[in-house]
């Protein structure tokens, strides 16, 4: 039947309940955060706080923080773009990537 | 000492006032002294499923604010006279009730009966609030859908925080036929996602419907297979060891050997 399924497109991945286990998953991940959008905030301004004393040129406005399902955890992943200095025009930057387990 | 056991579930209408009414009946049925209280206050619904809608005189409202006496309120169930109702107030709003007059009620009823079973509003607010504050153990219904399970999974959380104990979790409107073709989460995806106990699978069954309109519990009902079930569930209530229903079953011939031709000229 396996292989019948994959041959008509209707392999596991397709099915609607898988879908839905997927989605769950990664909905309840944000739901049981509970991180606020004022707590994000407070979050990138005081993340660039302790990295630019490492690092220079960090804007807490460009952190991008994501929460992430991972297999066995999941993850809150910040993208904390540095500025290049001199600028070299435009939005180049390179990004430093930080992981936190978020339990 | 009653066991008071909140049936409540985040997302409304997945089954909460049928869960409460037959696992009380089904209770009684096995000699237990049974109070079932509505606590869906502007909403009442556990008096028709129970087919005692015309024997109400008094109300919780009533018995919370001091205008009738418990004994006064309750009514007793047609069939079993074992089994008492509480039936919530229609015409007030959830706001009438708080969490100490839950508390206070149940410590009132708690030596009479062997089990207090309350039907919980929908929603996380102050009406599921209330109907848990008394509560030692919590029953969460949740059918296999996503926006139900989503629910169900912030209730696990409060509940959780509360110190109530972990809540168990009954899996409603399961259709076999479509979990074994992956068109709907299996027993054990819900199980996995939501991480509680299960302590009941309760399979889609037209007889509810047929139950409801008569106001008689499926339990009674020796060919209904959700009545099975949720006797089932009873029976692990009072401490029984009872093997979980086989949801497996098979598509039928046609559909397993042509199953993917179909579904291709769907498709197409
Ligand atoms: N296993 C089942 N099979 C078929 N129908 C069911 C089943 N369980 C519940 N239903 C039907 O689903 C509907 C909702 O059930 P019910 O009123 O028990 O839900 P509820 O959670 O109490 O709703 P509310 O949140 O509005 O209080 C009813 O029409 C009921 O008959
Ligand atoms: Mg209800």
């Amino acid at each position: 039947m396996g292989f019948l399924d994959n041959l008509f497109g209707n392999n596991k991945r397709d099915r609607s309940a898988q879908v839905a286990k997927e989605r769950l998953l990664t909905v309840l991940v944000h739901d049981r955060v509970k991180l606020t959008p004022d707590m994000l905030e407070q979050l990138k301004i005081e993340l660039s706080e302790v990295i630019a004393r490492y690092v220079p040129n960090v804007n807490p406005s460009e952190i991008d923080v994501s929460l992430l399902r991972g297999d066995s955890s999941d993850h809150l992943k910040a993208d904390v773009p540095l500025r290049r200095t001199p600028p070299t025009g435009g939005n180049e930057s390179d990004r430093a990537s930080a992981r936190f387990d978020s339990r | 000492m009653a066991r008071v056991i909140t049936v409540t579930s985040g997302k409304g209408g997945v089954g909460k006032t049928t869960t409460t009414a037959n696992l009380g009946t089904a209770l009684a049925r096995y000699g237990a002294r049974v109070a079932l209280i509505d606590a869906d206050i502007g909403l009442r619904n556990l008096d028709v499923v129970m087919g005692l809608e015309n024997r109400i005189v008094y109300d919780l409202v009533d018995v919370i604010e001091g205008r009738a006496r418990v004994r006064q309120a309750l009514i007793k169930d047609k069939r079993l006279p074992e089994m008492y109702l509480m039936p919530a107030a229609q015409t007030r709003d959830k706001d009438a009730v708080n969490a100490e007059d839950m508390i206070a009620l149940a410590n009132e009823m708690h030596t009479d009966f062997d089990y207090i079973l309350i039907d919980s509003p929908a929603g996380i607010e102050s009406g599921f609030r209330n109907a848990i504050a008394c509560a030692n153990e919590v029953l969460i219904v949740t059918t296999p859908e996503v926006p139900s399970v989503r629910d169900a999974d912030r209730v696990v959380g409060l509940v959780e925080a509360s110190e109530k104990g972990p809540p168990r979790l009954i899996i409603n409107r399961i259709k076999p036929r479509l979990v074994s073709r992956g068109e709907m989460l299996s027993v054990d995806e819900v199980v996995e996602i939501l991480a509680i106990e299960p302590i009941g699978v309760v399979p889609e069954d037209e007889v509810i419907l047929s139950s409801t309109n008569r106001g008689e519990a499926a339990v009674f009902n020796a060919q209904s297979i959700a009545g099975r079930a949720f006797d089932d569930i009873a029976r692990r209530l009072r401490g029984e060891e009872v093997p979980f229903m086989d949801m497996s079953e098979q598509p039928g011939v046609l559909e397993r050997w042509f199953g993917g031709l179909f579904r291709r000229r769907a498709k197409a």
